[in-house]
């Protein structure tokens, strides 16, 4: 017997296979798609044609369309007078391959960018697409391998590429800036700026200003330190970092106690704008760390909830609002910064996650006015000087507050029309049960202390038409559902954004009327774009339902999940 | 030869053939892990290790561990083979101590299936196709730090046990570390109470 086993087990450990001889060689995905050109039109992008963005309205070259995040575009052809007649163009499609972290949450949350009819859009799981924008053709594909154990925060997203100098920059999930050629979809340089071993994860569409590519990361769950990050765009080299958790010595720090700076938060995931006339960037961040529980870290928390006005050649902070001190409620402060002007000043329009809306002088970032845009607000109140009284806090019982912890409005954008002088914001309006859960800090590990539940309680959505020169709500669409889409504003008088259920809209941007509506087939949860081609104006929307869903509208959670371009145009 | 003395050669031949792998699971942080849960799988493994009986229970684990290895090039290289008959792959995770290019070279062993790997790389998955006694390489890049699925992209074999996973081990690049004091890392063995959570 013992003689048996002896064999048995020499046998399995010397178990030998045949050798073959090697005949086969892997092929790259796209290498599999015969259909697929490889290659793109050259465009020239340079930081000058981005600063006068504004002068080109057939493109949409920047995040935002132009530095000033105002999501308007000056084109006409479609409008109140023809929207009825809108119909698709075309439509670009592609479904997650393989295992892919966070299955369950992928989401495409981009904003295409247009150049001289060449389209780049991001996607899940370290997508990069090349497209023509009249045709929906596939002329590049890029992606970065994304580990599955990536700390994401909450879906598997990108919001955006930059374009500039023959490159096309790009953030990954899992932390590096990758550069492209814009002609090829070949990778340049890439360079790490987000450690996934502390909880950081990458999703914002780089800015580009200048000669530098600004880059923020996420992690504001994990409690890590919060950063902005500028790299040469030729070389992808470290220009500057700005930790937005001041350290022992610097500003800011008295308002930490003990060592919580380390891990004060403050994450800076959704793309800045910029002033060049000022030369200021405007970037948000995010809520401190722990979220729920401020016993480890009494005091306002700088810089945790504040638009950071930053130089953009050192990244220092020139000076800095900050919209909830000491928050418990997860109201990240990093919705988008809309710069206008009224009457001459230079103004910065701010919807919060806490429900209110703040206009800034953006040259020294005194408040000119608060209003309360979302509809039940009751953490606590911000009077008209911008004192910030606090009400109600989670406890370990639980305890219902509004808005939720995605806030009166969640990161998709507001838009504003300088033709209507009025902002245009997708609201959320929805509480949430909040809970109170000490716990210890372990690196790369979530960092809440507690949760917010918001199932139990009603939800629901709105688009606001908001004159800011008075926080006057001017009209109002009320959604069924909470509205998570980013808005578009256009010289034809229309603003445009998806729901949750797959409709994308137009309303009549003085009136509210809804005048178009179309079902995609899926949710929207991104930042629909315009530009035009030989002449024709397109409307672009990216589909696809995911993300945060359980933190802005749990009753959307079982929706149909897909992804999907489509692209509209008069017939 | 006496039996004691066979014995004793059986051992030792299986050390010197696999490397001291046994040897090593004498440490102190694998004794740790092997909690009662751990050796029922390996107790259970040969059962549920029956094709068409309780084949859905396969582990995508169930091949083993490998661990690529950096020759002079700086490439990382591993063997891996499809055995017959059992749509798995030996081994199922491959370890890289670092990121960087990895290259795979791959045998089918299985005149029952037509086989395929699908793997990832930045720039694009790659695949390689598979056919029964065929082998052939793929060349990934992969920065890590973290865990990459690999499988075979034909029928249904990855849900039927042809899933896999690339280790890539290490830290995230200086360039990306935040300046602050080292931080307290989760333990890298929870305890179990295995009374409290049966």
């Amino acid at each position: 017997m013992i003689r048996r086993i002896a064999i048995l087990l020499l046998l399995s450990a010397c178990r030998t296979y045949p050798d073959y001889p090697v005949t086969e060689r892997s092929q790259s995905m796209p290498e599999l798609n015969a259909r697929m050109r490889g290659t793109a039109p050259a465009v020239n992008v340079t930081a000058e044609r981005i600063r006068a963005a504004r002068t080109e309205p057939d493109n949409w070259m920047t995040y935002y369309g132009a530095y000033d995040g105002q999501r308007f575009s000056a084109l006409d052809e479609i409008n109140t007078g023809n929207v009825s007649r809108l119909r698709p163009a075309w439509q670009f499609q592609f479904a997650p391959i393989g295992v892919i972290p966070n299955p369950a949450t992928y989401s495409f949350e981009a904003a295409p960018i247009v150049v001289d009819g060449v389209m780049y859009v991001s996607g899940w799981d370290g997508y990069v697409w090349c497209l023509d924008a009249a045709t929906g053709e596939l002329l590049w594909q890029y992606q970065h391998a994304i580990p599955l154990d990536t700390p994401m925060c909450c879906g598997n997203v990108n919001r955006g590429v930059a374009v500039a100098n023959g490159r096309v920059f790009y953030a990954t999930q899992n932390g590096y800036l990758v550069a492209l050629d814009a002609t090829t979809g070949k990778p340049v340089w890439q360079t790490g700026y987000a450690d996934v071993r502390a909880g950081e994860s990458a999703t914002m569409a780089p800015l580009v200003v200048k000669n530098l590519v600004i880059a923020g990361a996420s992690g504001g769950e994990y409690g890590v330190r919060g950063h902005l990050d500028a790299f040469d765009m030729a070389t992808g080299a470290r220009v500057w970092r700005r930790y937005t958790i001041p350290g022992p010595g610097e500003p800011g720090h008295e308002t930490w106690t003990g060592d919580s700076w380390e891990r004060g938060g403050g994450t800076t995931w959704i793309t800045g704008t910029y002033d060049p006339e000022l030369d200021l960037v405007y970037w948000g961040t995010g809520n401190p760390g722990p979220l729920f529980d401020d016993g480890p870290r009494k005091g306002a928390n700088l810089y945790t909830n504040c638009v950071l006005a930053l130089d953009p050649d050192d990244g220092s902070i020139r000076w800095h609002y900050q919209f909830t001190p000491d928050d418990v409620w997860d109201y990240d402060g990093v919705n988008e910064n809309i710069l206008f002007e009224e009457g001459g000043r230079k103004l910065l329009a701010h919807f919060d996650r806490n429900g209110y809306l703040y206009i800034l002088d953006r040259t020294n970032g005194a408040l000119v006015r608060v209003t309360q845009f979302g509809n039940s607000v009751t953490w606590g109140e911000v009077d008209s000087t911008g004192k910030v009284t606090s009400r109600l806090r989670p406890t370990r019982e639980g305890t219902v507050i509004c808005p939720g912890p995605a806030g009166a409005k969640e990161w998709p954008h507001a838009a504003y029309s300088p033709r209507t002088g009025l902002l245009y914001a997708p609201v959320i309006d929805a509480c949430a049960t909040f809970r109170l859960v000490p716990q210890p800090f372990r690196e790369g590990m979530f960092y809440l202390a507690g949760d917010a539940d918001v199932r139990p309680h009603p939800q629901s959505g709105a688009v606001k038409a908001i004159d800011p020169a008075t926080g006057r709500q001017v009209w109002e669409w009320k959604g069924e559902s909470p509205m998570v889409a980013s808005m578009l504003a256009t010289a034809g008088d229309l603003v445009f954004t998806g729901e949750p259920s797959g409709h994308f809209n137009a309303w009549h941007a003085r009136t509210g009327e809804l005048l178009w509506r179309f079902q995609t087939g899926n949710g929207i949860h991104s930042n629909p774009v315009t530009y035009r081609v030989n002449g024709k104006q397109y409307i672009a929307v990216p589909t696809g339902w995911g993300g945060w869903v359980e933190g802005f509208a749990p009753e959307m959670l079982g929706a149909p999940r897909g992804t999907a371009l489509v692209v509209f145009a008069l017939p | 030869m006496r039996k004691p003395a066979a014995v004793l050669f059986a051992f030792s031949a299986t050390l010197l053939v696999t490397g001291c792998e046994y040897v090593r699971l004498l440490r102190p942080s694998v004794l740790r892990q092997l909690n009662p849960r751990v050796v029922r799988l390996v107790n259970e493994l040969p059962e549920v290790d029956q094709p068409n009986e309780k084949m859905v229970a396969r582990l995508f684990a169930h091949g083993g561990l490998g661990r690529a290895h950096q020759d002079a090039d700086g490439v990382f290289r591993a063997r891996v083979r499809v055995p017959s008959g059992q749509y798995i792959w030996e081994p199922a995770i491959i370890v890289m101590r670092h990121g960087g290019e990895l290259e795979l070279d791959f045998s089918n062993h299985d005149p029952f299936a037509y086989h395929a790997a699908l793997l990832p790389s930045n720039g694009s998955r790659e695949i390689l196709m598979l056919p029964a006694h065929k082998r052939g390489t793929a060349r990934m890049k992969l920065d890590g730090p973290g865990y990459y699925f690999f499988g075979c992209p034909v029928a249904n074999h990855a849900g039927r046990g042809m899933l896999g996973l690339i280790i890539v081990s290490g830290d995230s690049p200086e360039t990306a570390k935040l300046d602050r004091p080292k931080q307290k890392r989760p333990q890298r063995v929870e305890p179990v109470d295995v009374r409290r959570t049966e």
